[in-house]
């Protein structure tokens, strides 16, 4: 039988920016220890954020632990809001910054890309031909063997519902290094989908 | 885009504006015709659109989360459980989620007896367009539908458009077939209101039943067993009312004859791009309601279709 607590009513992504100002109301009912407001912000966000961080660190245990730490942040630290970005991208900052703090060596590696352009080339590449011929499936389990760091910027860019502006602050980079991250994440994803396609 | 009288950089749209096109964003009006005419910019949106489809696939599959057990301690005197759960009739929790879809067409003015344009657009999303009809044929990845008016529509399909099922589909409940199962328990039993076949799908998520997930066995008409993870059986009957959802289905798995509702831009010659199509066996009677997309996002899309946005 399941968590007769689970949240039946979570939808697995409810993003939408429209709802910004509602977000700002719980957050603030929350800050004066409104529960039923805390309900109502894990409902919304819970599952985008848990998605997220599983995502990165690829291990349901901790990341439930890293979301419940993110959300008793939330809790503690309502009042802290200023409003400088949408909620969404705070709560997700605030388990980026907790899951740094769980994994070793104290914060995320990123590797070198900002050498990759985000202009095409003159012709596709192995690895674009890999992606062009690749199935759903194949892509999810390509995107399980990235490197953390382009797993992360893949899972905010498409599946949190932020804007690229909201993901650099959330990454704490210029917006360029993000489109230049996901450019490389996506050359990997080609380049693991090709070795697949070749191993076949 | 990077095309300005000053950008020589590159003539195509820029990271930015290919994102944006996948994730439904608005972009300019510049980027949207440059959008229509380059086949190289078309091909970079599919190939991120296959990349975003992989993302939320894995999203969609991260479990779904109870309560942060540590707030609880913090606040003692407040119930556990988030919320009251207020119990629904089997029926009433049937259309809900089947009139996702009757609703998304009654936020757009679209009834099934109009005869307006074929296309139509959609509120709640400028870039959306809609069309509504009878499924005649598929072709492969298309499918042709029939519209009220008669007129075909040929609605085209990727590898990541969302396609779902739902209406008393209790073929689609076989042995072995992963479902989660809502509905009234009883003496051991539970009355199936909503079986949601395949892997979880959060938006189908009607308020007052705890969902029971297992495996199919010993399926026939009038029920099954479900074998919960922890090896529990629980015998689950159904019923003509019992509603069948399937989240997650292909384009090959729909069946001629169904409504089809399906969103997406609109692409050369009438037909439509789809990001979401759902098609739906069996319309239920009276009024619909009115539950537009809270969004533009895929996510919003496809829980629009299922659960009513």
């Amino acid at each position: 039988m399941d968590d007769p607590h689970r949240d039946v009513a979570a939808p697995i992504f409810t993003a939408s920016r429209d709802d910004a100002c509602d977000d700002v109301q719980l957050l603030r009912r929350i800050g004066a220890g409104d529960e039923d407001a805390m309900a109502a912000f894990y409902r919304e966000h819970g599952r985008v954020v848990l998605a997220q961080v599983l995502l990165v660190v690829g291990e349901r245990v901790l990341a439930e632990e890293i979301v419940q730490d993110a959300m008793l942040a939330v809790w503690r630290g309502a009042g802290s809001f200023r409003g400088e970005s949408s909620v969404r991208s705070w709560v997700i900052a605030i388990a980026r910054r907790q899951t740094r703090d769980r994994l070793r060596g104290g914060r995320l590696r990123i590797v070198d890309d900002a050498f990759l352009a985000e202009q095409p080339g003159p012709g596709p590449g192995p690895e674009v031909l890999a992606l062009d011929r690749a199935e759903l499936a194949e892509v999810r389990g390509a995107i399980r063997e990235l490197a953390a760091p382009h797993r992360e910027v893949l899972g905010l860019a498409f599946g949190t519902g932020l804007s690229l502006p909201e993901v650099a602050g959330v990454l704490e980079i210029p917006l360029g290094t993000v489109k230049s991250r996901l450019t490389a994440a996506r050359t990997s994803l080609g380049r693991i989908l090709d070795e697949k396609g070749q191993d076949r | 885009m990077n095309a300005g009288p000053a950008d020589t950089r590159s003539p195509h749209l820029d990271l930015g504006d290919l994102i944006a096109e996948v994730n439904g964003q608005a972009i300019d009006d510049r980027a949207r015709e440059h959008l229509t005419r380059c086949e190289h910019c078309r091909a970079e949106v599919n190939r991120w659109d296959l990349v975003a489809g992989g993302v939320r696939g894995l999203a969609a599959a991260a479990p779904e989360t109870a309560q942060p057990a540590r707030l609880r301690p913090t606040r003692p005197g407040v119930p556990a459980g988030p919320r009251r759960r207020t119990v629904l009739a089997a029926s009433a929790a049937a259309a809900v989620v089947l009139l996702g879809a009757a609703g998304y067409a009654a936020s757009t003015a679209l009834t099934r007896h109009a005869s307006g344009p074929v296309l139509t657009s959609v509120g709640g999303c400028a870039a959306l367009r809609q069309a509504q009809g009878t499924l005649e044929q598929v072709n492969g990845t298309s499918l042709v539908i029939k519209t009220a008016s008669g007129q075909p529509v040929t609605v085209t399909t990727r590898a990541s458009t969302f396609v779902s099922m739902s209406g008393p589909l209790l073929g689609d409940i076989t042995d072995g077939a992963s479902v989660m199962v809502r509905g009234h328990q009883s003496g051991g039993t539970i009355a199936a209101a909503i079986v949601t076949v395949g892997p979880p799908f959060s938006a189908v998520n009607p308020p007052g039943f705890v969902p029971v997930r297992g495996t199919v066995a010993g399926a026939s008409t009038a029920g099954f067993t479900l074998v919960t993870s922890s090896g529990s059986r629980v015998r689950v009957t159904t019923s003509g009312d019992t509603l069948v959802v399937v989240p997650h289905a292909s384009v090959g798995q729909l069946r001629k004859g169904t409504t089809i509702f399906a969103l997406g831009s609109a692409g050369p010659d009438g037909t439509l791009a789809a990001r979401g199509v759902a098609a739906v066996s069996q319309l239920p009677a009276g009024p619909r309601l009115n539950a537009p997309t809270r969004g533009c996002s895929p996510a919003s899309i496809a829980a629009a279709l299922v659960s009513g946005g």
